[in-house]
Order: C-alpha cells, then sequence, then structure tokens
C-alpha cells in the first residue's frame, strides 16, 4: 500500500471520527495541530484506523509514535 | 482484569428490562422532559401512536445498567455510545437486551459491544425496538 493512499484513507478517518470537513495530515502532523483531537478521541480514532486497515496495533506501539508519520509507519510495516 | 479477559469472559450478555411507571416516571423527572408525546395520551393518539411514547433515552439508561452492573468487573467506563429508535416503546413494555463483543482493542483498551433492543410479550414473535453501540473503557 502507498504512502499516499494510506494519507488519504487517513485523511477521511479523520475527518469522520472528528467531525471535520477536511484535513491534510503529513507527517509531522501532531495532536496539538487539531483541537478536536484529544485523549477520547485518540482512542476512537486508534479504533477507526484498526478497522479500516485491518490491523492490530499494540499498546506500547502507539506509546511510542511521535507523530502522523511514524503511526503511517506503523500501519505500512503491517500491511506488508 | 485485562480488556482480552473482559471480551473472552463476556462474550454476549441478554438482560430483560422493564419500562415500569417507576422508570417513567424517574426518566422524566431526570430529564424534566415533559413534552406531550410522553405524558399526554390523546396527543399522541392524534399522532398515530396507541399511547404515550416512552422516552428513548430510556434504553440509554438501560445501557448505563448493562456496563455498570452486568460485565464483569466494576472497573469499567463509558467512553462513546449510540443508539437508533426503530420502534416506539410504550409503559410496561418489556425490553430485552442483548449485548455481543463487537470490536476489542487492546491497543486502547476498549472493547465495543452491538447493541439490540426487542419488545418481548408471551405469544409474540419479540420485535426490535432500538440498536446501537457502546464502547468501554477499563479503569487504570
Amino acid at each position: 500500500m502507498e504512502r499516499s493512499e494510506i494519507y488519504e484513507k487517513l485523511n477521511e478517518i479523520f475527518c469522520d471520527v472528528l467531525d471535520l470537513d477536511e484535513v491534510h495530515l503529513t507527517d509531522a502532523s501532531v495532536a496539538d495541530d487539531i483541537e478536536e483531537w484529544d485523549s477520547l478521541s485518540h482512542i476512537q480514532l486508534i479504533v477507526a484506523i484498526e478497522k479500516a486497515f485491518g490491523i492490530k496495533f499494540t499498546s506500547l506501539e502507539i506509546m511510542k509514535w511521535n507523530n502522523v508519520g511514524e503511526m503511517v509507519n506503523s500501519i505500512i510495516a503491517k500491511k506488508q | 482484569m485485562t480488556i482480552a479477559e473482559l471480551a473472552e469472559q463476556t462474550g454476549k450478555i441478554e438482560h430483560t428490562y422493564q419500562v415500569s411507571p417507576e422508570v417513567y416516571h424517574a426518566f422524566q423527572s431526570c430529564s424534566g422532559d415533559f413534552n406531550p408525546l410522553h405524558t399526554d395520551v390523546a396527543f399522541a393518539q392524534s399522532k398515530g401512536f396507541n399511547d404515550c411514547v416512552m422516552y428513548g433515552n430510556i434504553l440509554n439508561a438501560f445501557i448505563s445498567h448493562f456496563v455498570g452492573m452486568l460485565l464483569p468487573t466494576k472497573e469499567v467506563m463509558i467512553q462513546s455510545q449510540d443508539i437508533s429508535f426503530h420502534k416506539p416503546v410504550f409503559l410496561n413494555d418489556q425490553i430485552a437486551l442483548e449485548a455481543t463483543v463487537d470490536t476489542v482493542s487492546e491497543a486502547v483498551g476498549i472493547i465495543e459491544f452491538k447493541l439490540k433492543f426487542r419488545r418481548i410479550s408471551e405469544g409474540v414473535k419479540p420485535e426490535l425496538v432500538a440498536k446501537g453501540h457502546v464502547q468501554i473503557g477499563l479503569l487504570k
């Protein structure tokens, strides 16, 4: 799966879960960039991402992410 | 208890509730909602219902009971829930809740249950009145 395809899907998930009209995630995006991305919505995002990509993360894995780029790296690794 | 253990022990839970006068009045008092659909039989009948329609959110209170009292651990908290109402519920209806584990995420420590509410009465096929989901997290 191409990185750009993942971002396309992630943008849709973020819009849906966070109730945003549009979002343009990048490797450098972090929760502080999006007002609606709080701790509770983070849980909803992870669940939605796991469902959409048919993958499972571990708690250790998600704690290590510093930005969206690192999350995308995890998704790519699991989809290979 | 871990989220995986909770999911394994829970599987499917069924419980029957009654929309008794006590439940109706308690919810009315709590919500302050005296809309005539819920309080005036003539109004409800003029809108095509046989009787006053019960508050749909009484079913949300039943979800609260399910999460707080029926799960095998008390260390839980509701993160989100949604419900859609398909048929009206009336006073003294018996409502059977069926809750099945739908999604488990160990990464964020949540379980999502799929919920179905059916009206049950003797000699009649159970009727789906509402359905939804509740997502719970384990308290740390």
